[in-house]
């Protein structure tokens, strides 16, 4: 085994605040080395200093045996070093084609661009995961999945021998990520070294050779895939047992708070029908391309449907825009948090007043010290880890980021809560305190029409499951199909994917 | 990438048409060859000034020293130009193009040193080009009499004439230096790959340095040429107007960012076409110009360049709220 990156002795502070803490990490050729821990635990952080982003405070970082204290990203790139960022870090205005290959005809040393070369070097990318996206277009222009996908494509474009991947699945679907995971594989199988980031501990037990552990910028510990469960993987990141408590909704009232009836929208969806009662929490799963996300963005007013009705509390209802939805008690989490979701320029407790803006300003004044309590609550509720609720957007892990979109919408108090993939990025501690938030308020009345990728999360939540293929419903189960203990199995074949399943052969050293 | 008209533009040129119509049919005189060449030539000096701002502002900075450092250029050069009685008319661009090449490094330098908004520098710059030159160069105005030469026989120059009813008129030779920086901007932009290090801070100055690109140098790149472009519009604007005042120029920054904004770039950067900056021009020239012939006082000017702007940032942030809309597509 030969280390091709050794990270020594890392500290580095932001204002003062330590995030990482004497850490030292060691990635061998050809290894998957697997990174977990919470939300803000500084993983990020530490994917930043060994790509030149961020400069350590202290420690060095020893690449392909050169030593650097303070590696510049040119460098990293130079020695290998790719990176696909949380934030995925693409140009808006830029179009999918030249966000996949500006980088490697960058590290070329190319001083001209051949245009034939970008489409040439995105189209071969784009077959090598075999995905079908319009190159063309400019990236402001295309859904999260795809800006995801767009933000894969151009790390492996360039022949990395470090491949860093901070949680590149967090928008894609099952399908995707299976894809995702067996090029990983191949790409170890030809020496490359992988360290992958991910919440998703299915996806890290699938991949991983090595698991490192970091809790609150510090190192608990490397461990071997074969040594370790997901179980004790679990409790070495929080401390604790995390165990998801099972919704089960005990309502004698059946009337429908809202129902939809034969919605449709050609090529987004087709007949779609369902209700919500007080206290149900409808999961909608299904892949990419399932209509999922537009069905929500429908009922909230941003995606006009071509037919179909729509009843709140018994009333039809026309919803075109997403005022009308606000005032029927409808609220929306959206997918995706960064165009739709934050403000990230601002401050943590300007983002959660955002929403009821109207509500705390008697008179047209604004409230601040109503706005400071409820960003107080907001961290508290979600254990927001932000140094205080002044703290810019930005700067904040991307788990808390999220923590923060559904703080803000969970303050408009909604009759009805349609939450897109509303913990993608969270750790797994956060997550169960989530799931508990929105139990009781489920139990208070509110229904969820909650859309999810993981089988877990909807098993956990969910009363009732529909699930999604081509934009049509294919399949509907009630609670007591849910709770056969065969449930999980079911849900996958329902939805047409396969589970990861951990590689079984032993790993190659 | 190939040259396309995209949408923006299209709706741009389908305004400059139905105007045009509109002036002619109020006034037929305004449809004539002298209408189009004249303005060519008063729009030249803006041109070249707009497509300088543009780069800066596809690069996510702003610049209001442009007419400073044209003026400083042109200025000092003539000046050095009159007392050693040098009459040469490459000497005096290239001259005037290595002050501003300089003034433009110092407004990079100062932008990447005290990291304030490129506003405030550039407005402080400003200032400060025009107090250094009227206090250390001169503050002295120049007739005709006085000025070398070959800076009118440029001004007056024509590429060819054309014979009309009332006589001769000739296209201004200054669209030469018009076509050329069109040209060499639009390649810049477009096929280099400092061009699109530029449009890759103006999007995102973070993304663009993880992924190697150096914002600072991208900015020194920037704010260089578009100093090297008012240098050279500083010329060209004393060769046309055939004489020299130390206080001309300073104070019309303003209709040259609205042209570029009409045109289509985005006021937070990363995007703007060298066509459009053409046509925002084009646009606030020909309202500027064809007022008295449709019967209205000058004073109509701003309240009209004033509406075709808002018009324009209207437009354009409602296309981009039709295509975020459209985006809910997940499948194509
Ligand atoms: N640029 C910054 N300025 C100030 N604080 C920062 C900055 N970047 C990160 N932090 C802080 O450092 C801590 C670690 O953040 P980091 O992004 O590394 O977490 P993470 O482990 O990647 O979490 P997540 O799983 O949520 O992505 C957080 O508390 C965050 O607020
Ligand atoms: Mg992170």
């Amino acid at each position: 085994m030969e280390p091709i990156l050794n990270v020594k002795n890392i500290t580095k502070a932001f204002s003062g605040v330590r995030v990482l803490k004497n850490v030292s990490l060691t990635v061998n050729r050809g290894e998957i080395h697997c990174l977990v821990g919470e939300n803000g635990c500084g993983k990020s952080t530490l994917v930043k200093c060994v790509s030149g982003v961020y400069t350590p405070d202290e420690g060095e970082i020893v690449l392909n045996g050169q030593r650097f204290t303070k590696l510049t990203t040119q460098q990293a790139i130079q020695n290998g070093v790719q990176v696909i960022y949380q934030d995925m870090s693409l140009f808006r205005h830029m179009s999918v084609a030249e966000n996949i290959a500006i980088e490697k005809i960058r590290a070329k040393g190319a001083r001209l661009i051949n245009w034939k070369d970008v489409a040439g070097i995105a189209a071969e990318q784009t077959r090598k995961i075999n995905v079908k996206i319009d190159l063309e277009k400019e990236i402001f222009e295309c859904p999260i999945a795809i800006r995801q996908l767009t933000a894969i494509c151009r790390a492996l474009a360039h022949d990395a021998k470090i491949l860093v991947m901070d949680e590149p699945t967090t928008a894609l679907t099952k399908n995707e990520v299976s894809q995702l995971l067996t090029i990983v594989q191949e790409l170890k199988s030809q020496g490359m070294s992988i360290i992958f980031i991910s919440h998703k501990l299915d996806e890290v037990f699938s991949v991983a050779d090595v698991i490192t552990v970091i809790r609150n910028g510090e190192k608990i510990g490397d461990y071997n895939r074969a040594e370790i469960n997901e179980k004790r993987l679990s409790e070495l990141m929080t401390g604790r047992e995390i165990d998801y408590p099972r919704y089960r909704r005990d309502f004698t009232e059946n009337t429908p708070l809202l129902e939809v009836k034969g919605l449709s929208r050609k090529g987004h969806f087709n007949d779609i029908s369902f209700t919500l009662r007080k206290g149900d929490i409808v999961g909608m799963i299904g892949l990419l391309g399932s209509g999922r996300s537009e069905i929500a963005m429908s009922l909230f007013g941003l995606n006009p449907i071509d037919s179909g009705e729509i009843f709140v509390s018994g009333e039809k209802v026309s919803i075109a825009a997403p005022q009308d939805a606000k005032r029927r008690g409808i609220a929306l989490l959206p997918e995706d948090r960064f165009r739709e979701g934050l403000f990230t320029d601002l401050k943590i407790k300007e983002n959660v007043s955002s929403t009821v803006i109207d509500e705390i300003s008697p008179r047209g004044c604004l409230d601040f010290s109503e706005e400071d309590r409820l960003a107080e609550k907001c961290i508290e509720t979600f254990k927001v880890r932000a140094p205080s609720r002044e703290t810019v957007v930005r700067s904040l892990s991307g788990g808390n980021q999220q923590k923060i979109v559904i703080g803000k919408w969970v303050e408009t108090k909604p009759n009805i809560f349609i939450m897109d993939s509303p913990t993608v990025g969270i750790d797994i501690g956060s997550k169960a305190e989530i799931y508990e938030q929105i139990h009781n308020f489920a139990k208070n009345g509110m229904a969820f029409l909650l859309i999810s990728d993981e089988v877990e999360e909807i098993l956990a939540n969910c009363n009732r499951v529909l699930i999604l293929e081509k934009g049509r419903i294919k399949t509907i189960l009630e609670a007591q199909d849910l709770r056969q203990p065969d449930a999980k199995k079911l849900i996958l074949e329902e939805i047409g994917s396969r589970d990861l399943q951990p590689d079984t052969e032993p790993s190659t050293k | 990438m190939k040259f396309t008209i995209d949408r923006y533009q299209k709706i741009l040129i389908f305004i400059i048409a139905a105007y045009c119509a509109f002036v002619g049919f109020v006034n037929p005189a305004f449809f004539s060859i002298t209408t189009v060449f004249d303005i060519i030539r008063t729009s030249s000096t803006s041109l070249i000034f707009a497509i300088g701002l543009l780069v800066v502002m596809i690069s996510g900075g702003i610049d209001v020293s442009f007419m400073a450092i044209a003026l400083f250029g042109s200025y000092t050069t003539i000046n050095i130009m009159i007392a050693y009685g040098i009459d040469n008319l490459a000497f005096a661009v290239g001259l005037s193009i290595i002050f501003g090449a300089v003034l433009g490094l110092i407004n990079a330098s100062l932008i990447n040193w005290l990291k304030l908004p490129p506003f405030i520098i550039t407005l402080g710059t400003q200032n400060l080009f025009h107090g250094i030159m009227t206090t250390f160069v001169s503050d002295k105005s120049f007739g005709a009499g006085v000025l070398p030469p070959c800076l009118n026989q440029f001004g007056r120059a024509t590429l060819f004439q054309i014979q009309t009813g009332s006589g001769t008129i000739g296209l201004s030779a200054s669209i030469l230096p018009v076509v050329f920086v069109a040209l060499a901007t639009w390649g810049l932009i477009n096929f280099t790959m400092i061009g699109r290090g530029i449009v890759a801070v103006g999007n995102d100055e973070e993304s663009a340095r993880r992924i190697g690109f150096s914002p600072a140098r991208i900015r020194y790149y920037v704010y260089v040429w578009s100093g090297i472009l008012a240098g050279l519009t500083g010329i060209v604007y004393v060769a046309q107007i055939n004489a020299l005042y130390p206080n001309k120029l300073i104070g019309g920054e303003l209709p040259i960012v609205a042209a570029v904004v009409i045109g289509g770039a985005k006021i937070t950067g990363g995007d703007g076409k060298v066509f459009g900056a053409i046509l925002g021009v084009l646009l606030i020239y020909l309202l500027n110009s064809t007022l008295i012939l449709i019967g209205l006082s000058s004073s109509w000017n701003d309240l009209f360049i004033g509406s075709v702007l808002v018009a324009s940032i209207a437009t354009s942030s409602y296309q981009e709220r039709i295509r975020n809309r459209k985006n809910l597509i997940f499948t194509d």
